[in-house]
């Protein structure tokens, strides 16, 4: 079973786990971690799990695919399965993302260079099935056999073919989320290939045409959204509880005392956070308050469905999900008469609302949309509020891009404006910007609870950003100096959390994470406290 | 679906041992749970907890912010986390008979 020797050809047969996983294959960390002991358990499935869930691909069910009961069964998911390949390369079914499809499809150089900006394959210490294009080429032999015409005969003469059976499919279901869709691979790929578009596609013919999803990015996250307001659960009548709450800590924390903006018709700014703030980081919405009040910004939040959840979970799996989501959230900004919306620190909805979505929203529905980030730069640069760097003098800063908004939409400047007027110890990781790493939880891993896929996750997909953190931070690493990983997206910091967690960062290094917003309210000279509270969290 | 049973207690839970039907829960099935969090016996303040967050549960259908659990009944993160070792969420809300949080929590 040795993971050099897997070809894509093996991800039908009916041999058990394709792939073993071994901490000693890692690639080693840095300093205090590069001692094999400090490496968090990778816990096995139990003997029951391993017989009710699909995990043949890794030992890993992160989807918790339950395995067919019959024959029967498992030849009418083969069915749709093709069924819902044929879709995607259906002009009609698949308007949005087919043409990027067939170029990647159709081209390919075998030059690997996929591979070498892949932080999971590398990571992984080169388990060919995380390779990026292994996967891709996958998919390329399911075009070539089912799509092409004729291709079921010259796929065989080519050396192309693959059996399409049900041991496949699951193995392949569970290998699209071994990636994070960072789409590093698509930014280094010389001729315009996207394997992470691969990944995204293969995902929504099981969402959209198999009814296989991961039950917290769908059943209690996009359909819970729909349903009930927000994927957390929460109705509109606890969205504004917790309003009142954060109103009342922010008097306390800060002395200052005022309403927050709720459905104000015809404020200039709709402000859409992630709803997972108010209940995990309520010191970032607390934050952002502060920051529009002071700098009298005209701003509203909505307590509409949906309208103080600005995640879009479809984003990941689901292109039908994801326009419902995306058309609510324009129509809670159309009612309340706003100029724009701006997204706050969330990356993945920075992705869905101002660039995916951008196709279905034509006409009255082009609502302008901004990501915080710049808003909170011009507000920094303006003179409006009054900052003294100074006040986080004490702290070595980092700085982690989340993907969505740096890569996908290449805001790097204005958070690093921002940074350089108040974090005096601010410094970067290598390499950052556009050439960032993942987190290691994007496209919904960091919300991904089930059976022993968060070990991976921490292990293995997280590996590169930790690696990074204690790289930076080397010559202070120990726990004497404070030192805070600057994360603006929730999902990301969701996943530092959990990572640090697995590692006790925080108790071995005394690096602490958080949002931006924090950092700027913490240097306000008006406020007499510390903003920031050096305590795990 | 997973069957969790101790004593008279039979419920269905989920594979991290929260329950399915959050309806069932009573005095009997907390401490049959609590026990599966390595807390073998409910003292005052554990029920002033669970209590809590049971209320607030029942009126607004999500469990309350952390912060405010702890504002709420006077602990601090730390002594609750002396009373449910997994934490506020994956302890006092499973004892509690909460579902599991879900969202970019």
């Amino acid at each position: 079973m040795s993971s050099k020797k897997v070809k894509v050809t093996d991800m039908s047969n009916n041999k058990g786990q394709l792939t073993e996983l071994n901490p000693a294959d890692f690639l080693p960390l840095p300093p205090p971690y590069d001692k094999l002991e400090l490496e968090p358990k990778m816990k096995p499935l139990t003997p029951d799990q391993k017989q009710r869930y699909e995990c043949d691909l890794d030992g890993i069910a992160a989807v918790m695919i339950p395995r067919p009961k019959s024959d029967e069964e498992k030849k009418i998911l083969v069915d749709k399965f093709l069924s819902g390949l044929t879709k995607l390369f259906n002009k009609e079914d698949n308007w949005t993302f087919i043409q990027a499809l067939l170029l990647t499809m159709e081209y390919c150089a075998k030059c690997q260079t996929c591979s070498t900006a892949c932080p999971i394959f590398e990571e992984s210490g080169g388990k060919e099935i995380y390779r990026p294009s292994y996967r891709a080429d996958i998919m390329r032999r399911l075009y070539k056999k089912y799509i092409k015409p004729g291709g079921k005969v010259f796929t065989k003469l080519t050396g192309d073919d693959i059996d399409v059976n049900w041991e496949m499919i699951a193995r392949l279901a569970e290998l699209t989320y071994r990636c994070t869709l960072c789409r590093r691979c698509a930014q280094t790929c010389p001729i315009g290939a996207d394997n992470g578009l691969v990944t995204h596609e293969l995902r929504k013919i099981f969402s959209q045409e198999m009814g296989i999803a991961v039950k917290q990015l769908h059943e209690v996250g996009s359909v819970q959204h729909i349903q009930k307001g927000s994927s957390t659960g929460m109705t509109p009548l606890a969205f504004k509880d917790n309003v009142e709450f954060m109103e009342d800590e922010v008097k306390e924390r800060t002395g200052m005392d005022f309403k927050w903006p709720i459905d104000k018709v015809g404020a200039d700014v709709l402000l859409l956070h992630n709803a997972g703030e108010f209940l995990a980081w309520p010191e970032n919405p607390e934050a952002f308050a502060i920051i529009l009040e002071a700098a009298g910004i005209s701003y509203t939040l909505s307590s509409d469905l949906l309208g103080y959840d600005g995640v879009n979970y479809g984003l990941w799996y689901d292109d039908v999900q994801l326009a419902r989501v995306a058309l609510k959230h324009i129509e809670t900004a159309k009612k309340l008469g706003v100029r724009k919306i701006v997204l706050g620190e969330c990356g993945h909805s920075h992705k869905a609302l101002t660039v995916i979505a951008d196709r279905i929203l034509t006409g009255d529905y082009n609502i302008p949309r901004e990501s915080s980030l710049t808003l909170l730069a011009d507000i920094v640069k303006s003179g409006r509020l009054k900052l003294d760097k100074s006040r986080n003098e004490d702290i070595y800063v980092t700085l982690h891009d989340p993907c969505n908004v740096v890569r996908l939409m290449g805001i790097v400047k204005p958070q690093r404006e921002i940074l350089r007027a108040i974090a005096p110890k601010f410094r970067e990781m290598t390499p950052h910007g556009v050439e960032n790493y993942c987190c290691g939880g994007g496209s919904g891993f960091a919300i991904m609870p089930n059976t022993n896929f968060p070990d991976w996750r921490h292990s293995v997909a997280g590996r590169k950003k930790l690696r990074q953190v204690l790289d930076v931070f080397q010559d202070v690493i120990g726990p004497e100096h404070k030192k805070y990983v600057c994360a603006p997206c929730s999902n990301c910091k969701g996943q530092i959390r959990e990572l640090f967690s697995a590692y006790g960062v925080f108790e071995r290094c005394n690096i602490l994470y958080g949002g931006l917003v924090e950092l700027i309210v913490n240097a306000m000279t008006d406020i007499e406290k510390p903003f920031l509270e050096w305590d795990w969290h | 679906m997973p069957i969790f049973e101790q004593g008279e207690v039979k419920i269905n839970v989920d594979e991290d041992g929260f329950m399915e039907e959050p309806d069932q829960w009573n005095e009997k099935v907390a401490l049959a749970l609590a026990s599966t969090e390595g807390v073998d016996n409910l003292t005052e303040n554990h029920w002033k907890v669970v209590n809590y967050l049971r209320e607030y549960y029942q009126k607004y259908g999500i469990a309350p912010m952390i912060r405010k659990l702890c504002k709420e009944t006077g602990f601090s993160l730390k002594e609750i986390y002396d009373m449910f070792p997994s934490g506020p969420a994956k302890g006092a809300c499973k004892v509690a008979g909460l579902a599991k949080p879900t969202g970019c929590v």
